[in-house]
């Protein structure tokens, strides 16, 4: 009662964090800003405003689910404000004295300590020292600061990365809105980072990823091309425990750590073009507990590490892919860059087809979460985000099996619907041509002029040939209005539409393709699979370098009571032990992955089966 | 006569005789109406026409960005499905349809296929050429899949069309044979004689072109089996208990020998017997010769013989005749369900008789083939069970 009380004298006040990095690290940005505008760096050995930045909005995040009473389920809402002042430094030239403050709107941190905020962020931003300002109703506080610059490049390239950040954020926060400023000299521009009111599919444990395909793959005429489905269609992976390396420096958690993929092409494979369609890149997303993004440290490089390894996560060669990574990332873009980024090398069989030149593009979001049977605390999660941000590489090689396996399964359902809906597609164009040809062989051969005159006539054909390319095109064009508009968008409207009037929390707009509320439902299709047991956690425990199982439906059990410390030395004890995952969000992610397959291929079944008889 | 008179004597026939005369005086009283609906023979020209104007419907749809669609009555729905005892089973006048569309996943494949077809219908018809639904699978087996799709397309097509299948210049492959006391002339001028010999006759394709039939059976057997027609044939059953015509569509009939029964019957009224297994499958034979099948049931005026009558293997002929057990068979779940369907259907509540043998044969359990009665002798069939059964009239 007593924090809902001070939350209620802040509403409406912020708490105000101003900090400026250290001179020295400001201007650590690797590469410079060639002229071209495309900055050849991606998010290696950034310091500075941008890593200040980084870490406060993590600990806010961290705490906001941690500290602030956010039931689990429930998704993070609010504002936070990022402004970066820089004006023209006394002390050096060609540089800009910069501040920056960060705020939050509402009554977020009601709760927060104000003490204790600034003890938690001095301890772990320790190459933050600076100026750290909380200003609020109850007074401010402060710490002497020493005098900072950058260079307007330095500056400009945190700023892509900061806005990157906040991209990737509200991609698995839909609800969180950040109003990001930068005024140097006077000169302000200000970007807001809110995805409010556009489809998400929530993935449970408070994130819900945002599915328009427009965050993730830039296309020319993106929205004017019907052929396209505006959403991705992501197909949830079984989760699957990570193992950590015995040589990692191990920090004794109480819990485990959670690899969920998710897959899903973008645009679409819902698409009903003349084309064929083939996959041209992988982009790869990192998540880390709470869906914070990963940033990875300067020496954990992907390129350089894991992924560098093309077939690290799944097998291309099975599609008849052969993946190089692409080092070529454009900070400059208003999509949410990948973490990792691989291209398709085309074959010549690819350009002689009929194929899409622009290809589509086949995202893999990884979410690593911690899981515990106790309350987690705040700084255990921080401790876990550090972990992975500087051991993932040895964390991923050592659970290389368990990660491919379950990365390819998600890789192949996808790639699976993608090659039904080609097969479709590939059907319906040879009816297509079956019909045409019928018809002008009738015509053709008819001896009736008035037949043929009227047939000319109401094509408004000129001659036979140009009534065969008239009649192949308005069949075309009918058949492809009715494909373009069945998808499997309109299935999951349907099915939510169906579920509305028992589910809980309906206030969504009907074409969120959330599906929580299929989870809440559903029981007793949960209590089913419960009963069914979780062959894959436990194969996983029993067998550590064993590759991982072929894939079967995943299916939690009830948590048990003991816990098993995450250490090396524990390992062993960790099998005997034996946990699950929480039941709720193991079972949500079966559900919501069988509903999805299901969708996705709902319609597709139609064209593969035989037509029934008369 | 032009035939040999080398069957029994002429009192053998009385019964036969006085049941071929209520069945006359049957029809005169029916006086049986003109098939309403249904498929008729139709000129070339006609179909032609019916054919141009279903594309110029469809040419007309996609002129209104309109996806064009078949309206295919549901052949095979009971719903549609009606029964008199005079036809047997038919198309009801108003029935149910569905739409075959050419922009939905399911069906856009069909549509594909029935536009072939009927350009493949249109170009026979055109040149006046006539071709099997085999024939027409082989054209593109890949294309069509498998020979059920034709053949439902066929049936859809007539249907449509409300034309018979020889108007479609389709023509059936018969596999039926028939021997006995029947000549005719095939439409290409060939004269067929069916007297019984060592071998039979094949039905003809072409049932609709044979005219000047000239016959002084005096009945006519249908023979499930080519076993056991072949055994009668042995067994010299025509010259026996000639005059007399045999027979086989060899298991389910096809078109052609179910036709030719049917013109056999319309054209001489002489009494239609079968002689099937005593078991479900037989029984349902059976009712196809009589009733007509639910697939077919939108020509049944053409196909389906009314006036049959089951003569044997009659399940109370086992009991009867004390067949013994070990030459009995049980039935299997799919005869158990055969059977209760068949009891279920509305042609059998005018059959109390019939009702009654398929009771015994479902309280009993057990079934038999007609050659379980070689366990009296090998040639008991020819010899004593038939004759004996037409003698005396032990027909249901």
């Amino acid at each position: 009662m007593g924090s809902r009380c001070r939350a209620w004298a802040w509403t409406r006040a912020w708490a105000l964090a101003e900090f400026q990095p250290r001179a020295e690290e400001g201007a650590a940005a690797a590469g410079g800003y060639p002229s071209t505008g495309r900055c050849r760096c991606s998010l290696r050995g950034m310091e500075g405003t941008a890593v200040a930045v980084f870490e406060i909005l993590r600990f806010l995040i961290i705490h906001w689910k941690c500290d602030i009473d956010v039931s689990k389920g429930a998704l993070l809402e609010g504002q936070l404000v990022i402004s970066i002042e820089g004006l023209n430094s006394k002390h050096q030239a060609n540089a800009l004295h910069c501040v920056t403050t960060i705020a939050s709107a509402g009554s977020l941190f009601g709760g927060m300590v104000l003490k204790k905020f600034l003890k938690e962020i001095q301890s772990i931003l320790p190459g933050i020292s600076a100026k750290l300002t909380w200003t609020s109703e109850e007074g401010s506080y402060s710490q002497d600061m020493t005098g900072v610059d950058e260079k307007p490049r330095t500056l400009m390239t945190d700023c892509l990365v900061i806005k990157h950040f906040l991209r990737k954020i509200i991609m698995v926060h839909p609800k969180v809105r950040f109003h990001f400023s930068v005024k140097v000299n006077g000169i302000l521009s200000t970007e807001i980072f809110g995805v409010e009111n556009e489809p998400t599919l929530n993935l449970g444990n408070g994130i819900a990823l945002v599915v328009d395909s427009q965050h993730y793959v830039s296309r020319p005429n993106f929205g004017t091309i019907e052929s396209h489905c505006s959403r991705i269609h992501p197909v949830l992976g079984h989760p699957v425990m990570l193992f950590i390396p015995e040589d990692v420096a191990g920090m004794d958690l109480l819990g485990e750590l959670i690899l969920t993929p998710a897959a899903a092409l973008c645009p679409s494979p819902k698409v009903s073009s003349n084309q064929l369609n083939r996959i041209s890149s992988v982009s790869i997303f990192l998540y880390g507990p709470l869906g914070l993004p990963l940033i990875l440290s300067t020496w954990e490089q992907p390129m350089t590490t894991f992924f560098k390894d093309t077939s690290s996560l799944v097998d291309w060669k099975k599609y008849h892919l052969c993946m190089i990574p692409n080092l070529d990332l454009n900070l400059d873009r208003d999509l949410v860059l990948p973490d990792v980024s691989y291209q398709v090398e085309s074959s010549e069989e690819d350009q002689s087809q009929n194929m899409d030149p622009q290809g589509q593009t086949l995202l893999l979001f990884l979410f690593v979460d911690f899981h515990s049977a106790f309350p987690v605390q705040q700084m255990e999660i921080w401790g876990v985000y550090t972990l992975l941000t500087t051991h993932l590489n040895a964390i991923l090689v050592e659970s290389h099996s368990v990660v491919q396996g379950s990365i390819q399964f998600t890789v192949d359902k996808v790639l699976e619907q993608h090659h039904q809906a080609a097969k479709a597609q590939q059907k319906l164009q040879a009816s297509l041509s079956v019909a045409v040809n019928s018809i002008m062989s009738i015509l053709t051969g008819s001896t009736r002029s008035s037949f043929r005159k009227m047939c000319l006539q109401t094509l408004q054909a000129a001659d036979t040939q140009e009534f065969g390319t008239k009649l192949h095109k308005v069949f075309r064009e009918i058949t492809q209005h009715q494909f373009l508009h069945h998808c499997s968008c309109e299935v999951k409207q349907q099915l939510t539409l169906e579920k509305k009037d028992s589910a809980q929390g309906t206030e969504d707009a009907p074409d969120n393709s959330s599906l929580e509320l299929l989870a809440d439902t559903s029981g007793q299709a949960e209590n089913k699979r419960l009963k069914r047991g979780s062959p894959r956690i436990e194969e996983m425990r029993s067998l550590r370098s064993a590759r991982a199982p072929s894939p079967s439906e995943a299916a939690p059990r009830r948590p048990e009571a003991t816990a098993a410390p995450l250490t090396p030395r524990g390992r062993e004890d960790r099998e005997a032990h034996g946990r699950a995952l929480a039941p709720g969000r193991a079972s949500l992610r079966s559900r919501l992955e069988d509903v999805l397959w299901l969708q996705e291929v709902s319609n597709l079944s139609e064209w593969l089966s035989p037509s029934p008889g008369p | 006569m032009a035939f040999a008179p080398m069957g029994p004597e002429a009192s053998f026939f009385e019964v036969l005789d006085r049941h071929r005369e209520s069945l006359l005086a049957a029809l005169r009283r029916g006086g049986r109406e003109p098939p309403s609906g249904g498929s008729r023979l139709a000129s070339s020209s006609e179909v032609l026409a019916s054919i141009e104007n279903i594309i110029q419907d469809i040419i007309t749809s996609l002129a209104r960005n309109e996806a064009p669609a078949f309206t295919i009555d549901n052949r095979s729905s009971w719903e549609n499905i009606k029964f008199e005892d005079s036809v047997g089973l038919q198309m009801v006048s108003h029935c149910t349809t569905r739409k075959i569309k050419s922009d939905s996943p399911k069906s856009a494949q069909k549509f594909a296929l029935i536009l072939k077809i009927l350009s493949m219908i249109y170009k026979l018809v055109q040149s006046n050429t006539y071709a099997t639904k085999r024939d027409i699978y082989y054209t593109d087996s890949q294309l069509f899949g498998n020979q059920t799709v034709v053949d439902n397309i066929i049936n859809d097509i007539s249907c449509m069309l409300k034309v018979s299948r020889r108007s479609l210049h389709i023509l059936s492959t018969s596999k039926g044979l028939i021997a006995g006391n029947l000549r005719y002339i095939e439409e290409d001028g060939t004269k067929v004689n069916c007297t019984c010999g060592a071998t039979a006759v094949a039905v003809p394709s072409n049932i609709q072109g044979i005219r000047n039939l000239v016959t002084d059976a005096k009945f006519v057997l249908i023979v499930e089996k080519d076993a056991t027609f072949q055994r009668l044939l042995d067994d010299n059953f025509c010259n026996k208990l000639s005059p007399c015509i045999m027979i086989t569509g060899k298991g389910v009939p096809d078109l052609n020998t179910r036709l030719l029964v049917k013109k056999l019957w319309d054209t001489f009224h002489i009494p239609v017997f079968t002689l099937v297994d005593a078991d479900p499958h037989g029984i349902e034979i059976m009712c196809i010769y009589k009733y007509g099948s639910m697939s077919m049931s939108f020509e049944a005026h053409h196909l389906t013989v009314p006036a049959i009558r089951w003569l044997g293997l009659l399940p109370s002929d086992l009991k009867r005749l004390n067949v013994p057990k070990d030459s009995l068979i049980p039935l299997t779940k799919r005869d158990q369900m055969k059977l209760d369907s068949i009891l279920r259907r509305p042609y059998v509540t005018c059959q109390p008789f019939w009702r009654k043998e398929m009771e015994i044969m479902a309280d009993s359990k057990m079934k038999a083939e007609i050659q379980a009665l070689t366990f009296l002798s090998s040639d008991y069939l020819s010899r004593v069970y038939l004759p004996n059964k037409l003698k005396f009239g032990g027909w249901i």
